[in-house]
């Protein structure tokens, strides 16, 4: 664009008008984060759903894997970050969003952990333990741990959450409706078995984050081969 | 009576790089350049000259050994693009006519 001062409202009106779409326009999120976030979610779920379903163990907790993916995502993070391009006035709130939304995610596991041994210690302080109680008499009465029943359909509701906060903020179709769908997926599973739970975890995982991270990494790379081109 | 056009930004240039500015945080040369399709010598000889108006802040650093510049509209800025689009309304009302 050459710097021509003689210019005329109307000419300048356009520029104004080209300008902004392009800004909005411009997909600096590369895509890869909510890709690897939806592949690691999705297998640890479906690993899980299959191991509960079937009875088997693959030896080794299938979730250390989402521990693990924090390190390239930290990784991604600062690259990212690094390698410059726009910043838009909403990205610092998002951020903030889903760093609330990893906090939560970490209490959850820590609630999940906790809960049955130390309600199991508070109970026994009291002088009581909780039974299973089979009601046709087929076994005779066992000691229960107490757990959290369906727990995995909190998880399905958190990962709606910055979700649908992203899409709607980034006017993300593809992040809202997959969000949207987790809440249904949400309210699905607190009518489903535990192991049917881990299947529709997976799902969730995939709506939310891995079909629009693929969608978003070919918008991404369609724009930068478009810069090259040009 | 008409309100004389800020003849800082009405320069086909500065006027892409400010209205690219007004909708983003901050944005670096590289991006800017993309969107423009502006040569890198013009660009950074206009972004100069906004930068000299105190309508836009520019931050030169280095990222893996490479500069790196970054630039962010000032509130100062903001205003000016404002009145200036103001003015332009008043313009093309008057045209309409």
């Amino acid at each position: 664009m050459p710097d021509q001062n003689q210019i005329t409202e109307k000419e300048s009106i356009e520029i104004i008008t080209s300008m902004i779409q392009k800004a909005k326009g411009s997909y600096h999120e590369t895509g890869i984060g909510p890709i690897l976030w939806g592949a690691v979610v999705s297998f640890a779920s479906f690993v899980s759903f299959l191991q509960m379903k079937y009875g088997f163990s693959i030896g080794f907790d299938v979730w250390l894997l989402v521990l693990f993916a924090i390190i390239p995502q930290i990784m991604i993070s600062v690259r990212e970050k690094r390698s410059g391009g726009v910043k838009k006035y909403e990205d610092d709130a998002l951020d903030t969003v889903w760093l609330v939304f990893g906090i939560s995610l970490f209490c959850l596991i820590v609630y999940r952990n906790a809960i049955p041994s130390v309600t199991t210690r508070l109970i026994a302080d009291e002088g009581w333990q909780m039974m299973k109680h089979y009601t046709d008499g087929s076994k005779p009465d066992e000691p229960l741990t107490p757990f959290v029943p369906s727990f995995y359909s909190i998880y399905i509701m958190l990962y709606a959450f910055p979700t649908l906060v992203t899409g709607l903020v980034k006017k993300y179709k593809p992040m809202t409706y997959g969000a949207l769908l987790s809440y249904c997926l949400f309210v699905i599973s607190c009518f489903t078995t535990s192991w049917n739970d881990m299947l529709l975890g997976a799902i969730a995982a995939m709506v939310c984050w891995l079909i629009p991270g693929i969608l978003l990494r070919r918008k991404y790379l369609a724009q930068k081969n478009a810069n090259v081109n040009v | 009576m008409f309100k004389e056009l800020d003849p800082i930004l009405h320069s086909q240039l500065r006027l892409a790089v400010m209205s690219l500015l007004i909708g983003v945080k901050e944005a670096d040369f590289t991006f800017i350049r993309e969107k423009t399709n502006a040569t890198a010598g013009n660009l950074s000889v206009q972004v100069q000259k906004l930068k000299d108006a105190g309508y836009i802040e520019v931050v030169k650093q280095f990222k893996d050994n490479y500069p790196l510049t970054t630039c962010k509209i000032t509130p100062k800025g903001i205003e000016a693009f404002d009145a200036y689009v103001k003015a332009l309304q008043q313009y093309l009302q008057v045209g309409k006519g």
